[in-house]
């Protein structure tokens, strides 16, 4: 593993936490139960020390105070004999400790001290004496005091004694015993509790490891019933995300009558509701789709009947009288125009129900520019207008729908010619790396902001007292917008009063490219200079 | 003599109505309204050309058209209601040569009609060589070896405009132009529809033409690109 791998830990956990239902709750459990462990382990740790050092210490008492009484009767027995010299208190010591010694019984060892208390003068005197490993540093001036001062009772002090195997804990008791002719000696004896200590040692070793498999068999258990429990949710979610991907019949599977298995079929009834929904939408959709296309097919079959009479007729208007001629020129305009508006509406009908399909293939965007200049040629004529093509890009073939892109310059045409004012009217084609455009622009009566962005409204007209020159639908721009964003690109506007509108339509150069760039600009670049 | 011109429609009004429009032009309508009629109403009238609309009581126009293609070549016109592309791609596809979109005016019906019954184009000379094919141009006749390709006219004369010139790249335009006589920008769907259909007859491989290949980005031209 590289040295710096647990600088990324805090992190990787961190997202794990985040992620993982599974690692969260095991987390969590194992934390607390570990807790949970830690205290009821140490408080049982604790309370079976007090228990098993009160236990000794009981023990410890009963062995010193018989030892204590041991020596007395010793140095007592020998008193009442009546003698008192130096050599007969010597040798009632020894006896008195090797009679201490015996009556004591602890599995650690026992070591042992007769000191005579300071300050006092008697006739005679004994040695002090002591074990050969008596601590005497361990035994504290505030025991010595206390044991020299009350020797009523006996007195306790816990020490710590340095052996070969290290530091062990011990009891220090302190006892009086008054010898004759020699006054007061404080008796101690001090315990070694290490084997207690072993004992306890080894209950905690044996209550940690406990704790830690307990810990660690939570930890499974939990991980187990996590996976139980998450596993139909996992399940839920992957359900969920097919049908969100339109599966429509992705399912639960339903077993069981537990809370999971609820989950399960109100899930399932929620997906069977929203299938219904969908079906439901999808159908009104196909039925709208197929109504356009009756409709199409219902209308068109007497208008067309209508327009061969009408065209017949028209053909023969000089033979009418006058009225009946120009009745028949009415009747055929309006038929034109009445099949215009049928077209455009289909069409935008179509839109609406997302009947419609791009079908690109290479077009010369310059060369689709000028045979539809040329086409309009004759109408921009009449309205006195000259038509000036800027080719500055787009020469190459580019991926595009040519029946729409066509229909989408006629509009931008003719909507120029119709409100040109017999201005010039000024296109310029132009391309990058990606997008390929067409701005159209003509210098006539313009419009006020707030109805520029409204000219892709259906049916709206900027001015409705304004005669109609050219007959368009009012549907020309609505359906020039829906062609230029079937093609992933954009139609956009720029106009202002009395100056004129400018129209651009900004192209991806293959099928599915994204627009990032605009080769023309939507305002012109003389804008500033007009506006003045 | 009057070129016979069999209308299947089940409007009455519109079909007398192109009765009406078809007689004063010249031609001699038989009128057909149902779908599952039409064939039989094709042998016994034995017209010169057959306008069929899409949709039709019985048997669908689009089947009609697959039945006549299948026993004569004679020139189909579709009337057709819809200007989606499927519909009319499947009318190409099932042997129609052309088609005329509801509404239309008595002239550009008459126009469609008599470019597809003109005489075939003059060609300058009796036999042109494409590939391992031999056009015999007076008597209208593809053969390979001695087999003889079975063509529909407007198959022909495509094979044929393509064929007079071997070295020309003929763009979509100049074929609608040519061979179906549109003086103005159509559907270029009509000429791909055709190709394919005059591919799948001629060529030994259609994924792999050999007689009509393509040059990408312009259009066609007769023998292997080289």
């Amino acid at each position: 593993m590289p040295r710096l791998a647990w600088r990324t830990w805090p992190g990787w956990l961190l997202g794990l936490w985040r992620k993982s239902l599974e690692f969260r709750t095991i987390a969590i459990t194992v934390i607390l139960s570990g807790i949970a462990v830690t205290v009821i382990g140490v408080s049982i740790s604790v309370s079976i020390g007090t228990n098993v050092y009160d236990q000794r210490r009981q023990q410890i008492e009963v062995e010193s105070e018989r030892a204590t009484v041991l020596a007395q009767n010793i140095f007592d027995s020998a008193t009442s004999t009546g003698t008192g010299n130096q050599i007969e208190l010597d040798s009632l010591q020894n006896q008195a400790q090797s009679t201490i010694l015996s009556a004591t019984s602890s599995p650690g060892g026992t070591s042992i001290a007769i000191l005579r208390t300071p300050g006092q003068t008697t006739a005679q005197t004994i040695q002090d004496i002591a074990s050969p490993d008596f601590p005497t540093a361990a035994l504290s001036s505030e025991l010595r005091k206390a044991t020299a001062s009350n020797s009523s009772k006996l007195h306790f002090q816990p020490v710590s004694l340095a052996t070969n195997a290290g530091t062990q804990a011990g009891l220090a008791v302190g006892s009086t015993l008054q010898v004759p002719t020699a006054g007061q000696y404080e008796l101690y004896l001090v315990y070694n509790l290490s084997d207690a200590q072993k004992t306890l040692a080894f209950m905690e070793q044996t209550l940690a490891i406990g704790s830690i498999a307990l810990v660690l068999l939570i930890a499974v258990i939990t991980y187990i019933v996590v996976r139980l429990v998450v596993g139909p949710v996992r399940v839920a979610a992957e359900t969920s995300q097919k049908i969100a991907a339109g599966q429509l019949d992705e399912r639960i599977p339903e077993t069981g009558s537990d809370v999971i298995a609820t989950l399960g079929r109100s899930f399932n009834g929620m997906a069977d509701v929203m299938q219904v929904q969908i079906e439901q939408l999808a159908d009104l959709s196909r039925m709208q789709q197929r109504f356009v296309s009756d409709v199409s097919h219902e209308l068109r079959t007497p208008l067309t009947t209508i327009r061969l009479a009408g065209d017949l007729l028209y053909d023969h208007r000089a033979d009418f009288d006058a009225s009946s001629g120009r009745t028949v020129e009415l009747l055929h305009t309006q038929v034109d125009r009445f099949e215009l508006l049928l077209a455009d509406l289909l069409e935008i009908s179509r839109f609406d129900a997302g009947a419609v399909e791009l079908e690109t293939e290479p077009v010369n965007v310059v060369r689709l520019v000028e045979d539809g200049v040329i086409e309009f040629e004759p109408l921009a004529d009449e309205a006195g207008s000259t038509m000036q093509v800027d080719a500055r890009g787009g020469f190459f073939e580019a991926e595009l729908d040519p029946r729409r892109v066509r229909r989408i310059l006629r509009n931008l045409l003719g909507n120029a010619i119709e409100h040109g004012e017999g201005n010039p009217i000024d296109v310029v084609v132009d391309s990058d790396a990606h997008a390929v455009a067409i701005g159209v622009q003509d210098h006539g009566i313009g419009m006020r902001a707030e109805d520029a962005g409204r000219v892709f409204d259906r049916f709206w007209r900027a001015d409705p007292s304004r005669r109609r020159t050219i007959g368009g639908t009012g549907l020309g721009l609505s359906i020039s917008l829906e062609d230029a964003l079937l093609h992933g690109g954009r139609l956009d506007v720029w106009s202002e009063a009395g100056v004129g509108t400018r129209f651009v339509v900004t192209l991806p150069r293959v099928r599915g490219g994204a627009l990032t760039s605009r080769p023309v600009p939507i305002e012109p670049p003389d804008a500033e200079g007009e506006s003045e | 003599m009057t070129p016979r011109i069999l209308v299947v429609d089940d409007d009455p009004a519109l079909s007398e109505m192109i009765g009406i429009v078809l007689r004063s032009d010249g031609f001699e309508p038989a009128f057909c309204g149902d779908g599952a009629a039409a064939l039989a109403a094709f042998h016994s009238e034995a017209p010169d050309l057959v306008l069929l609309d899409l949709m039709l009581p019985g048997l669908d126009g689009i089947e009609v058209c697959r039945l006549i293609r299948a026993e004569s070549g004679i020139p189909i016109i579709m009337l057709t209601a819809k200007s989606d592309t499927t519909d009319i791609v499947r009318g190409l596809e099932s042997g129609a040569d052309d088609y005329v979109v509801k509404p239309f005016n008595p002239k550009e019906l008459v126009a469609r009609i008599r470019t597809r019954l003109r005489p075939a184009s003059e060609a300058s000379v009796d036999a042109l060589a494409v590939g391992d094919l031999t056009l015999d141009v007076a008597a209208h006749e593809v053969r390979r070896g001695d087999t003889i390709i079975n063509l529909t006219p407007l198959e022909f004369e495509l094979l044929l405009a393509l064929a007079s010139k071997p070295q020309q790249v003929f763009t979509r335009e100049m074929l609608l132009e040519q061979v179906w006589g549109y003086h103005y920008k159509a559907d270029t769907r009509l000429v791909n529809v055709h190709v394919q259909r005059l591919r799948a007859k001629v060529e030994h491989d259609p994924d792999n033409p050999r007689i009509v290949s393509t040059v990408r980005g312009v259009g066609y031209r007769a023998g292997a690109t080289a």
